[in-house]
């Protein structure tokens, strides 16, 4: 396997060195591709105060096609489905080299700030969001904090 | 600065636009990768990474897109203003990599020689890096090979010079003696010369007196006649009478008065028994020094030095003479294939001229500058060293620059020329990294504080080349600057590095140079063959020691074929006390002896006392007990005489030796220099002075014939009288003269019957210890009683310690017993390395020749240190292996037999190649005889060998079914047997031995019995029959006597070892069937040391027993196989002095030594 371009050194690099506020992401020390990401949270958003795990990988061809994200931590989130798998343009067809690993994962953040139910992956959850979104920003609370604040199962 | 920086981004790469594309929405990319990366194929659009505009892709692809100019220019402005240095990879176009086939830049790859992109370089870097250390270390745990060389070179330096001087100071010494010799004759001739002119002119001047006073008388008596006797004067009668009597009388006197007119000016003649010329001749060419060659064995192969120039470390530490050859081949080869392909270290290979793309155009500055700065060692490296690789030049810009550097640079280049060919290895061609200027600036440009590998440098080389051209410190000086500043790079890390390079020891270059060096150094001062072991040393000392030896008897050879003189022909090297009897082989012997007789003593403080006290011992012990058996005549079973007359001999040791210490520099020089001078010396005087009645005893052919007759009485008669003027007498002389002198001056010889007398003269002029003792019938055998009171001796008086403090005095006496090998050994300072083996050897050769268990070697080993039941504990591996199938010497068909001879040699009887081959202790191959034949000295499949303790070769021909004795050239002497069923017949007759008295046990194995004879093939008894009982055999094969006289006999089809003792009266019995320890399948051959120890060949099994002496189990090892250490079909055993293990392997047809 070829070494690891220039690219993905510089991007890990920079989120070492510079790293997003919220947002943290280690490569793994086996697979430098493959990135522990921990996500906060956003404030004024049913998530806040938890830390979101999630797992990146940046495919071969990475930047000409998307990084591979997906949430470990359960999450209550329409446009992020019970495997934690993400709903999210820009993971999809709307990938654009110029984006990074930071965009992405700033992206991610964006999303938990502000859900989409009309583009959903987990239908019910989407459903329950427009039918109710108290109930769901409540569901999205409860579940924040039962899995996305419990410290020992970080 | 960084928002700039930003901008001349390419966000797809995040890195500096290289090439920027300029898309109609006008965002930039790079052309490569990331333009590439964003084209649709299928759709043939490329889809803007920023805005997500898609455009359509011109028809000859996105290179068709414009070059965003500005951007560039910003690229380049930015460049300029930080100075940072371009990206190396700027300008090239992207390909296939030859190994990831990814795209990228690529660069040349010395590795795997292809064009790959930088990461699968870098891997390639990674891996050598780590090959390099792998072999780094791999080198150093191989390097002491080297210092190992080292100081076995220094050793040998001091061997060889020791040696030498050793041999120049025994030259000097015979010289001195042989000189002393010649002025003692010329001054004994020219007094007695003297002296007769002393007389004869006193008997001439009384003879001139009388005659003129007869003259006065007689004239004086005619005057008076004449004036007188007339008339005139009255005389009486009586008077007239008187007178004229007296006349007459003076008539008849003067008529009868003959003087003996002889020839008085040939009065005295010089006559020289020898032709001077000869004796000149002789003298002139006397001596010669016999320079071993080398051993070519000494060069194992070391492949596990996996070094990548190996061939020259492999070959360097093989003998000197082969470097010297190889040297000489890789100088050729340097030329052609030097250790780096003739390029200086880090050198690129010429081809990749162009591996850094100087595609684009001439005259571009940026270009320019980059190739100045990123290459200019290179340029160096070209135009300084490989001349003709300008002419290969194609970038012609870059000539130009060349040139310009070449020009400014040249006083510079000639300092710098050679610092790595100063210092290339002679041996090996390797050269020193830290000369290599490349090495050096790379060094320098790292830093020290990167604590790299220290030939890491020479990897890392390509790569941190293009990181130092981008290191961006100089990039905006001008050319002049430049050249200057390299100048200075230059000359500086050569010195100081230089001296790290002689300071750090530590590295690889310095350790492996200097040892390299210095051995260049060594060889090419010693221009004579230095051994490289200590075992080619031994052999050079025992190779240079037989010629000496050979040569008198040579001389011997023509004269005396008869069995007497043959017999002390066969036996050149144990001098024993026949030094003062024959000379034939003493004659070397003895001079030889005496002259190391001074350095025995010098030297003996590095000797082991008690080596030196055997040995000093052993000479008088040898005499003593000559004495005692002149006086001895008592016939007491032998055990029980050994208690009481050790005392008495112990007694005679001591008289006997303090007489010959004190005498030791006169009696022993004296005699042996006439020793050495007596044939010209002894005739001479023989033929000048008939009045010395003493020679004249001697029949006038045996006079000439040999000097031996001469010798006894000439010490006793004449020699003696000056030799007792100054010391004792030599009592011991007098008893072995005078029986030599007696016997052979035909008088009746009185000490034994004529049997005795007769093996005797067969053996014993040599030794008198190997006289059989004829046990059985009873013989009177005082001359055998001597032999075993000897061996007794030999055996138990070593221990008696009492003689330890004379042993300073050891001089004639040791001198003479000590072999010629240990005592040349100590007269060349040479190390005792085994002094076991060399006292062993040395009993060997005096005492226990061919007998497995010569009685002296138990106290050699002792004295060693090493018990040898540990030794034997020990034994598993093999030492080495000799043989393989062939008929050519040193390599065997079926060997069975195998024996210890004198010296420790090594005799195979290679059994279906019909012959006996000869090796020596380090198995190189010294000699074979036999072909196949049932001829003398022929043989049909040969089956056990024996060696006697005078080198006789004992053998067992199968299927001739007879035995057969070989001198010790191998030169036939007698057989005996036929085939057959009574006493003295055989039926295929297989193990062989002999005992310290001289019988020969065979194993007859077909007719389930062992025969013992007599030395001459006398029958003398037999014992076991077909049978399973006790004492009763089946198929014996092999034979074994031990010093205690137990007959280990491998009763083959019994599985079982049987010991007997001489009578046939069994001992003990061991072993069964099975393959547990302890147990045997078809044991075959069977060796026992001097402690008793069995070895047996547990032929079935595949394997090496070991027992004790009780003959418990004590250790096995071997199996089935044909690598070291395992055995088919396991044949003779034998164990040499030192305790080696010499084992048959015959269907490997080898020989393996544990």
């Amino acid at each position: 396997m070829a070494a690891l371009p220039r690219r993905i050194i510089k991007e890990a690099q920079r989120l070492q060195l510079e790293p997003v506020p919220g947002i943290s992401a280690v490569p793994d020390e086996q697979n430098a591709r493959y990135f522990h990401v921990i996500v906060t949270g956003p404030a004024d958003s049913p998530f806040e105060g938890g830390l979101f795990k999630l797992e990146l990988f940046l495919p071969e061809d990475y930047p000409m096609s998307a990084p591979k994200v997906r949430f470990i931590t359960k999450i209550y989130h329409p446009n992020i489905d019970r495997l934690g798998r993400i709903c999210l343009d820009i993971l999809k067809d709307k990938w654009s080299p110029a984006l990074q690993i930071r965009t992405v994962l700033l992206s991610i953040q964006a999303l938990l700030s502000a859900p989409n139910p009309d583009d959903p992956l987990a239908n019910d959850v989407a459903d329950l969001w427009k039918a109710n979104e108290a109930e769901a920003i409540r569901n999205a609370r409860e579940w924040t904090q039962r899995y996305a604040m419990d410290t020992t199962s970080m | 600065m960084e928002q700039f920086e930003q901008l001349l981004t390419c966000c797809v790469c995040l890195d500096r636009y290289r090439n920027p594309k300029l898309l109609p929405c006008q965002h930039s990319f790079c052309m490569e990768p990331c333009m590439e990366g964003l084209v649709d194929y299928v759709r043939r659009q490329v889809k803007c990474p920023e805005c997500r505009a898609e455009h359509r892709i011109p028809y000859q692809g996105v290179q068709a897109f414009p070059t965003n100019v500005t951007l560039q220019r910003f690229l380049e402005l930015h460049i300029e203003i930080t100075g940072e240095l371009p990206d190396p990879t700027s300008g090239q176009i992207m390909e296939r990599c030859n190994v990831c086939s990814e795209k990228a830049y690529l660069s040349h790859c010395a590795h795997c020689e292809k064009k790959i992109c930088g990461d699968c370089k870098g891997a390639h870097m990674d891996i050598m890096r780590r090959e390099i250390t792998r072999i780094n270390s791999q080198i150093r745990r191989s390097l002491h090979r080297l210092q190992d060389f080292l100081a076995a070179i220094d050793k040998n330096t001091l061997n060889l010079r020791t040696n030498c001087v050793s041999v120049s100071e025994e030259i000097d010494e015979i010289f001195r003696r042989v000189s002393k010799a010649i002025k003692d004759r010329s001054e004994q001739l020219k007094g007695e010369i003297d002296r007769y002119l002393l007389t004869e002119m006193r008997n001439l001047i009384s003879l001139k007196e009388n005659l003129e006073l007869e003259i006065t008388n007689i004239q004086s008596n005619c005057d008076v006649a004449d004036k007188h006797m007339n008339e005139s004067v009255e005389w009486d009668d009586c008077e007239l009478m008187d007178t004229k009597e007296i006349f007459l009388k003076t008539v008849e006197f003067l008529r009868n008065f003959e003087y003996e007119n002889t020839d008085y000016s040939r009065r005295v003649r010089f006559l020289a028994s020898v032709d001077p010329n000869q004796l000149v001749l002789n003298l002139a060419s006397f001596g010669d020094l016999n320079i071993t060659p080398h051993t070519a064995t000494s060069s194992q192969n070391s492949q596990h030095l996996g070094v990548p120039h190996q061939q020259g470390l492999m070959r360097s530490k093989s003998d000197h003479r082969l470097t010297t050859q190889f040297r000489q081949q890789e100088e050729r080869s340097y030329d052609n294939e030097p250790v780096l392909g003739g390029r200086k270290f880090g050198e690129r290979p010429q081809r990749n001229a162009d591996r850094y793309g100087y595609s684009r155009g001439a005259g571009d500055d940026y270009d320019f500058d980059y190739d100045e700065q990123s290459r200019p060692s290179k340029t160096r490296f070209r135009s300084r060293f490989v001349r003709s690789h300008q002419n290969d030049d194609s970038d012609t810009e870059q000539q130009r620059n060349v040139r310009q550097l070449k020009d400014s640079d040249a006083k510079d280049r000639d300092k710098v020329l050679d610092t790595e060919d100063v210092s290339r290895g002679q041996l090996s061609g390797i050269i020193r990294l830290y000369d290599c200027p490349r090495v050096l600036k790379r060094l320098q440009s790292q830093g020290k504080e990167k604590k790299e590998k220290k030939m890491e440098p020479q990897k890392t080389a390509p790569q941190s080349q293009t990181r130092m051209a981008t290191s961006a410190i100089n990039r905006q000086i001008s050319e002049d600057d430049e050249i200057s500043r390299m100048k200075r790079q230059n000359k500086v890390p050569v010195v100081p590095s230089m001296a790290t390079a002689s300071g750090t020891a530590t590295t690889i270059s310095v350790d492996t140079e200097r040892p390299t060096a210095n051995r260049v150094a060594a060889l090419k001062k010693s221009t004579t063959s230095a051994p490289l072991n200590t075992a080619s040393e031994e052999s050079d000392s025992s190779h240079r020691a037989s010629p000496v030896h050979n040569s008198p008897a040579k001389s011997e050879d023509d004269s005396g074929s008869e069995e007497e003189s043959d017999s002390s022909l066969q036996q050149p090297k144990p001098p024993s006390k026949i030094t003062t009897r024959s000379n034939s082989t003493d004659s070397s012997a003895s001079t030889e002896s005496s002259n190391s007789a001074p350095n025995i003593v010098s030297t003996k403080n590095t000797v082991p006392s008690k080596f030196t006290t055997k040995e000093t011992v052993k000479a008088p012990t040898n005499r003593g007990t000559s004495v005692t058996n002149a006086t001895t005549d008592t016939k007491k079973p032998f055990v029980s005489r050994f208690l009481p007359q050790q005392s008495s001999l112990s007694v005679e040791i001591r008289s006997d030796k303090y007489e010959s210490s004190s005498e030791e520099e006169s009696t022993s020089e004296e005699s042996e220099e006439e020793v050495g001078t007596k044939k010209s010396a002894v005739i001479a005087r023989n033929a000048t002075t008939p009045n010395s009645s003493a020679y004249r005893d001697f029949p006038a052919q045996k006079a000439t014939r040999d000097d031996i007759l001469l010798r006894p009485s000439y010490t006793n008669s004449s020699l003696s009288s000056h030799v007792r003027s100054r010391a004792v007498p030599a009592p011991h002389h007098s008893p072995n003269d005078d029986n030599t002198g007696s016997r052979y001056g035909g008088s009746s010889y009185t000490s034994g019957p004529s049997e005795l007398s007769r093996s005797r003269s067969s053996h014993t002029l040599k030794s008198r210890d190997t006289s059989p003792v004829n046990v059985a019938n009873n013989k009177q055998d005082g001359e055998a009683l001597s032999s075993w009171a000897r061996y007794l001796k030999n055996k138990y008086g070593n221990r008696t310690g009492k003689d330890s403090r004379d042993s300073g005095a050891s001089s004639a006496g040791s001198a003479m017993s000590v072999g010629p090998t240990t005592a040349r050994r100590l007269s060349l300072g040479l190390p005792l390395r085994q002094t076991s083996e060399v006292a062993s050897s040395d009993d060997d050769s005096k005492n226990g020749l061919g007998s497995p268990t010569s009685p002296t070697v138990a106290p050699g080993i002792a004295g060693v240190g090493t018990s040898p039941k540990t030794l034997y504990l020990r034994k598993r591996q093999q030492l080495f292996q000799l043989g393989g199938r062939g008929s050519e010497p040193g390599s065997f068909t079926w060997p069975r037999g195998i024996a210890v001879g004198p010296d420790n040699c090594i005799v195979v009887a290679d059994s279906s190649n019909h012959r006996v081959q000869v090796f020596d202790l380090n198995g190189m191959f010294l000699k074979q005889f036999g072909e196949y034949g049932n001829g003398d000295g022929e043989f049909d499949c040969l089956a056990g060998v024996a060696v006697t303790r005078i080198g006789q070769f004992i053998i067992a021909d199968r299927y001739n079914h007879r035995i057969q004795i070989l001198d010790p050239q191998g030169r036939f002497l007698r057989s005996f047997g036929s085939q057959g069923t009574t006493d003295g017949k055989f039926n295929y007759p297989w193990g062989v031995t002999t005992d310290a008295l001289g019988f020969i046990y065979v194993c007859d194995k077909e007719n389930h019995r062992v025969q013992v004879f007599q030395s001459d093939g006398t029958f003398v008894g037999k014992f076991g029959a077909s049978g399973r009982s006790e004492g009763q055999l089946e198929h014996p094969h092999y034979i074994a006597v031990s010093n205690t006289n137990r007959v280990i006999v491998s009763d083959s089809n019994n599985h079982r070892i049987q010991i007997f003792d001489v009578n046939g009266k069994v001992l003990s019995t061991f072993g069964n069937e099975g393959s547990d320890e302890g147990q045997f399948k078809f044991p075959r051959g069977v060796a026992v040391d001097d402690q008793g120890y069995i070895v047996v060949a547990d032929s079935g099994n595949n394997r090496i027993q070991i027992f004790n002496p009780d003959g418990s189990f004590l250790k096995s090892f071997g199996s089935w196989g044909s690598g070291d250490c395992e055995f088919k079909g396991l044949e003779g055993v034998s164990i040499m002095s030192n305790g080696n293990i010499l084992v048959c392997d015959r269907e490997n047809h080898r020989i393996q030594v544990f």
